[in-house]
């Protein structure tokens, strides 16, 4: 059975259809890139999956299948009980979806407070370890920082380590390496895939740089307007593809040593 | 490949110190040495902080060098003002990353557009609306937009905006500083193809701003790699893939996500993060995450020289 699946889902903002029918599958252990131009409706997917869609936004057609369970009939309980402990999302700045007067430390703190009966200090604890796990270095010191003292790349692991506390089965990413340097990206989608292998978390990620949902993912799919233009593997994707949408948003991504201009 | 007497703009041991409120100094772009050639474009090409905008904003005059010289056709244009600077600013242009906060949204794409003109007193408040259409169907916009606000236009859209408010008053050079970066891949390729085709009809110098060399590849006469103020390899644009030799540039190209890539193997990563440029380290900047480094790059810090016509690069263990 499929971890994640989406039957012919349709979502709207207020009275404006906004996505179109979207089918979906994800098996455990897998990871699926979202790439598609801004505004066609990739994070709006992701934030249906955890229920997290903005201001007037809703499903209003099909399913989506979690494991079994239908995510559209859960109430608050259920909810509070799968998001951060089943199912985790990670944003383009983490460090700004934290409140910014509060250390990190304590955010951590209440979050692993809100899914386990533990002391302040064990949690605390709990919080370091994972910061070390994801390799910050001085993990005591990051949580004493505020989000606004530590660097891009920092925030995002710190992001990335509070996701993972539970060792979610499944974790969307929504543009985590947009914010980023080449560089501090390049660590950052290693570290992400590493989480595969190590606890075999599936991973949703959506992004426009088709060169890191190339790298990611085992599947790839290529949105536009609202709708699934086309969903297959790498290969089919990049290479077989006979969609003319897929292949001109693929001759587009620049390539070392490809074409040149001048 | 580029000829001495086709130098434009030439940056000589150019250093730009700013002053912190604490009291110390940080020291933005260091005793940088660059040529633009004409009708050439130049990618300036490193992480978040490293100068690359601060060195371009010196050359557009939005801030003043601490030390060195900035020589324009021949003549030392770093500390001009009034009237000298006024003429100046026609000859070099510039065009921001985010178009939406570079134009002011309660004017209309025509007055945009034909505001440098107007300044300059090159056209009348009657030719306006002509000029502003034939700046349009240069950027290959329907000449209606004149009519439009900034908002009622996409990102790739404003843009070609913001390109042809800077090639407005024909100037030799243009400063881009990460023009490209805020838009869709495909945006992106449309806006280079553009931009190139400008540069061979009307002969422009290109200072490009950038952090994907990837990209800069497809349309660089020049590359010049900077980490924490300073140049540590210059180099042709072609093959750069092949050429680069600095491991810090190595370490850059490693990092580039690519549709052709081999994705069997782990990708190579760098390791740590740049340290705070209040806090240089002595010696070569980039030892602390260098792979090959040795005991000299701590005391002496390596000089950019020579390694073969066109390719400079600053470092103790490459040859």
């Amino acid at each position: 059975m499929a971890l994640l699946e989406l039957k012919h889902v349709d979502i709207s903002y207020g009275k404006m259809l906004i996505v179109k029918d979207c089918n979906l599958t994800l098996d455990e252990g897998e990871i699926c890139s979202i790439v598609g131009e801004s505004g066609s409706g990739k994070t709006t997917v992701i934030r249906a999956v955890l229920g997290l869609l903005s201001g007037q936004g809703q499903v209003t057609a099909g399913d989506i299948f979690y494991d079994g369970q239908n995510l559209l009939r859960f109430d608050r309980k259920h909810w509070r009980d799968l998001r951060g402990h089943d199912i985790s999302m990670i944003f383009q700045d983490s460090g700004a979806m934290m409140n910014q007067t509060r250390r990190i430390g304590h955010t951590y703190v209440e979050y692993i407070r809100t899914h386990e009966k533990i002391t302040k200090k064990d949690a605390w604890e709990k919080g370091k370890m994972m910061l070390e796990r994801m390799r910050l270095p001085d993990s005591e010191r990051v949580m004493r920082s505020y989000p606004f003292q530590l660097s891009g790349g920092m925030r995002q692991r710190v992001g990335i380590a509070m996701g993972m506390t539970y060792q979610p089965k499944l974790l969307l990413a929504d543009e985590p390496t947009s914010a980023l340097d080449v560089t501090t990206q390049a660590q950052i989608v290693r570290q992400m895939m590493e989480l595969r292998d190590e606890y075999g978390t599936s991973i949703i990620i959506v992004t426009h740089n088709i060169g890191v949902a190339a790298y990611m993912g085992d599947k790839i799919v290529v949105m536009k307007d609202g709708e699934i233009v086309e969903q297959g593997d790498r290969d089919q994707i990049l290479n077989k593809s006979t969609n003319p949408y897929t292949t001109m948003l693929m001759d587009a991504v620049p390539s070392l040593g490809g074409a040149r201009y001048v | 490949m580029f000829d001495e007497k086709d130098v434009i703009l030439e940056a000589k041991h150019v250093t730009k110190r700013f002053l912190e409120e604490d009291g110390r100094e940080l020291t933005a772009c260091n005793d940088i040495n660059l040529k633009f050639y004409k009708g050439k474009t130049l990618g300036l090409v490193g992480e978040s902080g490293c100068g690359k905008s601060s060195f371009m904003k010196l050359l557009v005059w939005m801030e003043r060098p601490s030390e060195g010289e900035i020589i324009f056709n021949g003549k030392d244009v770093s500390h001009i003002k009034g009237s000298e600077l006024h003429k100046m600013r026609q000859h070099i242009q510039m065009v921001f990353q985010d178009p939406t906060t570079s134009f002011n949204p309660k004017m209309k794409i025509k007055e945009i557009v034909c505001e440098p003109l107007l300044n300059y007193g090159r056209i009348s408040g009657r030719e306006v609306d002509k000029e502003a259409r034939r700046l349009l169907e240069m950027v290959e916009l329907p000449g209606d937009f004149a009519d439009r606000y900034p908002h009622n236009m996409s990102g790739g859209q404003r843009q070609r905006v913001a390109i042809a408010r800077a090639l407005a008053l024909e100037p030799e050079i243009i400063i881009m500083d990460e023009a490209t970066s805020a838009l869709d891949v495909s945006v992106q390729k449309s806006i280079i193809e553009l931009i190139t085709k400008l540069q061979r009809e009307k002969d422009i110098t290109i200072g490009f701003i950038c952090h994907d060399l990837g990209f800069i590849q497809s349309f660089a006469h020049q590359v010049a790699v900077m980490y924490l103020g300073n140049i540590v390899e210059i180099m042709p644009g072609e093959d750069i893939s092949e050429k680069a030799t600095h491991p810090y540039s190595k370490a850059l190209l490693g990092s580039v996500f690519d549709t052709k890539m081999d994705f069997s193997k782990k990708i190579e990563v760098v390791k740590g993060e740049p340290p705070s440029p209040l806090d240089v380290p002595a010696g070569c900047p980039f030892r602390d995450r260098c792979e090959c480094c040795e005991g000299i790059c701590a005391e002496e810090k390596p000089q950019l020289r020579e390694i073969e016509p066109g390719h400079l690069i600053s470092c103790h263990c490459m040859h």
